[in-house]
């Protein structure tokens, strides 16, 4: 039964922690990861009998023999980070960058806003937890550790996780990078990174979050970010899931939007063997609104499943989804996509559209819209379709010279493009652009 | 004079249906041809077999182009050696802009001619001056290409793309159905402009009215996959007044 040796791995990872401890195991967040992994015991690794994960077999993976974070020397360099981000370094520069190891803040290999006013940088703990009220309110609540098994599982084990708070009124100009890299240089690692971003009121941030995997042994990803979007702020969050051909990336994160609060959130996934994200927006007060966008640009043996929620919880809020796929080989892709319009919600506009196109025989995509209406004065509608690219329209390309590889490359990059287009950080679209033209096969259209 | 297409008894169908029954055309260079013919009489087949179409099976019969054995080519080399088709139902292509759609087209036709890609700028201006000539205006080139034009701004597109591609053999398919009065003049006047001693043109038109400006050296009546009649610009007028019972019935005596 591998999942019950994975409950052992979580366990013992558990008591380790709680060993390495001392003296704070006692402390609020310590009592956070008990009533967590009790959680996680409970809700029990998912199969793909539970309707949730369906598509999302874990159970190739988890039966690894994954050794405990704590023990591996803090050997990651400069040099490491900068090879597994490649160009991603020189696009976000300007920016700062928080970096985190195998699921630890890692100040040294951080570019942080030391002397600017608006944005603070801290490791999550029980000092932070008992002093700051904000932080107090939203960390695993934002993100319940009842509402999924590996958001129970990630706060059981996460310890050094990081949270970002842009404070009131700060609009800030530079991008803040969390990246985040599993070493399994040496062996098998299982980490937890955790994010908590708090953007007060009338605050405007970017965030871009990557995954990255160094060395030949497994990496399992699960990762918890969670955001709190404060009144008339506008967080633009970013994920980039560009990470090796065998990585392993199970990603959770969820929003709380405030009064006339905007979340924008933009999810690519370029490369990976498997990669689930979890995205769940709370639009918990008047005004407040959500964009989602998502596209996955898959080939080979990749999976990437995304599972959005996007709850109106109050009246007159907008919600806004454009999820795409292009899928070659025998790839896989999974859109599942909630919205849930609660009965005092009137006034909520909320659209929605997936879109996909296969490119061969043998790759599938698994698409749900789930629009749960209990409200009766409301706009929604949600459209999905899903093709093949239209011969005619190839033929039209080669009929002008075009080659019939570069048509189709053509094709699919402007399908993707559509995405892609919103993303307002122009070097981080770029950079996407490009990576993704350079995956079809072509480059970035450019007039 | 080598002629730029010579096409000897050409048979072609899809599936186990013959549509082309036998079609000879030779054409030279500077000359401009028109095929007429009833609805069905097989002409989009005809041009589409020559662009390359492969939903189109050749059954017999030999098609040379500039000396090289057409049917040989895929649709895109036909394309680089100077091919090109004006659809009678150009193809909506989403998120392809105009502009990035000729720039790609414009230079892979020039690197298999072993020349650089154009420089944007000069790629531009080429742009401005071809649009100029088929009066198109320059907000077409950021839309996605085709998508959501009316039907004489998609004729007029593929006149635009002729001028920027100056193909040696132009073939346009019914490219005056649709089209304004005023439009017609244009087009025609787009098409005649391109018109040189060393390239031709194929017309396919229902109408002697565009023929009017884009006067042929040669009109022939496509029927039931055969041409059954080659004459000068008066058989189109011919055409025009007595419609094509006369030409069925002739035919079906010499069979
Ligand atoms: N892809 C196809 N599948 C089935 N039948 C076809 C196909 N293409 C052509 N045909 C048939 O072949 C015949 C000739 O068609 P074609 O489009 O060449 O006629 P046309 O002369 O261009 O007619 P029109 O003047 O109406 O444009 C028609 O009967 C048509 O239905
Ligand atoms: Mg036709």
């Amino acid at each position: 039964m591998p999942q019950a040796a994975f409950n052992d791995v979580i366990k013992r990872s558990f008591d380790d922690l709680s060993k390495r401890l001392n003296g704070s195991a006692s402390g609020p967040l310590h009592k956070m990861r008990e009533a967590a992994l009790k959680s996680f015991i409970e809700q029990g690794v998912p199969t793909t009998r539970h309707e949730e994960w369906k598509y999302a077999n874990v159970l190739p993976f988890i039966g690894l023999e994954y050794s405990r974070v704590s023990e591996i020397a803090k050997s990651v360099t400069e040099k490491d980070i900068d090879e597994a981000l490649g160009e991603l370094v020189s696009v976000l520069e300007s920016g700062w960058r928080v970096t985190i190891v195998n699921g630890q803040f890692r100040g040294d290999l951080s570019y942080l806003p030391a002397a600017v006013t608006g944005v603070s940088v801290d490791v999550l703990s029980d000092k932070l937890i008992a002093n700051d009220e904000v932080v107090r309110a939203a960390y695993g609540s934002v993100a319940k550790s009842d509402a999924h098994p590996f958001v129970a599982m990630n706060t059981a084990l996460a310890c050094d996780g990081v949270v970002i708070r842009v404070a009131k009124g700060s609009e800030m100009k530079r991008p803040l990078h969390i990246a985040i890299i599993s070493d399994a240089r040496q062996v098998n690692v299982l980490t937890t990174p955790r994010i908590l971003i708090v953007a007060e009121e009338g605050s405007e941030i970017d965030i871009v979050e990557t995954h990255s995997t160094i060395g030949d042994q497994q990496a399992l990803d699960v990762s918890v970010s969670e955001i709190a979007v404060g009144s008339n702020a506008h967080v633009r969050f970013h994920k980039v899931a560009d990470d090796q051909d065998d990585s392993r990336h199970i990603g959770y994160t969820a929003a709380t939007v405030a009064r006339d609060g905007r979340f924008t959130s933009h999810c690519i996934n370029i490369a990976g063997n498997f990669i689930r994200n979890d995205l769940v927006i709370n639009l918990a007060d008047v005004g407040s609104q959500a964009y989602l966008y998502g596209a996955s640009v898959l080939g080979g043996v990749q999976f990437a499943d995304s599972h959005t929620v996007v709850d109106h919880a109050v009246n007159n809020c907008h919600s806004e989804e454009l999820y795409k796929g292009i899928y070659d080989g025998s790839s896989i892709g999974v859109f599942n996509g909630k919205i849930f319009v609660r009965p005092q919600a009137q006034k909520t506009t909320a659209y929605q559209s997936n879109h996909s196109v296969l490119l061969s025989d043998k790759a599938q995509v698994n698409a749900k819209p789930q629009l749960e209406i209990w409200a009766d004065d409301v706009k929604c509608s949600h459209g999905a379709t899903l093709g093949q690219l239209n011969d005619e329209a190839i033929f039209y390309l080669r009929s002008r010279g075009i080659d019939a590889d570069k048509a189709r490359a053509l094709m699919t990059y402007a399908f993707v493009a559509e995405v892609l287009e919103h993303i307002d950080h122009e070097g981080l679209r770029e950079f996407c652009e490009k990576r993704v033209a350079s995956k079809l096969g072509t480059e970035p259209l450019s007039l | 004079m080598t002629p730029i297409l010579q096409i000897t008894d050409l048979t072609a169908g899809i599936e186990d249906r013959e549509i082309l029954k036998g079609v000879s055309l030779t054409v030279n260079p500077g000359e401009v041809h028109a095929i007429m013919g009833p609805n069905g009489s097989g002409k989009s087949t005809l041009a589409s077999v020559l662009a390359g179409r492969e939903e189109y099976a050749i059954t017999g019969g030999t098609v040379v182009f500039r000396g090289n054995d057409l049917l040989e080519l895929s649709p895109e080399d036909r394309a680089r050696q100077g091919m090109f088709l004006a659809f009678q139902y150009p193809v909506e292509i989403p998120g392809v802009s105009t502009a990035n759609f000729l720039k790609t087209s414009v230079n892979e036709l020039r690197k298999f001619r072993g020349q650089e890609p154009l420089a944007p700028a000069v790629f531009l201006a080429l742009m401005r001056e071809r649009m100029k000539l088929v009066e198109m205006d320059q907000s077409f080139l950021s839309r996605s290409l085709n998508e959501g034009f009316s039907g004489g701004e998609k004729k007029r597109n593929e006149i635009f793309q002729m001028a920027m591609l100056e193909p040696i053999l132009a073939v346009l398919d019914e490219t005056d159905s649709g089209l304004d009065i005023d439009a017609l003049r244009i087009v025609a006047g787009g098409v005649n402009a391109l018109r040189t001693p060393t390239t031709a043109t194929i017309i396919i038109t229902h109408y002697q009215r565009l023929l009017d400006y884009i006067i042929p050296d040669v009109v022939h009546v496509l029927w039931d996959g055969r041409i059954v009649r080659s004459g000068g610009k008066e058989l189109a007028l011919e055409l025009e007044k007595r419609g094509y019972d006369w030409i069925k019935q002739e035919a079906a005596e010499v069979a």
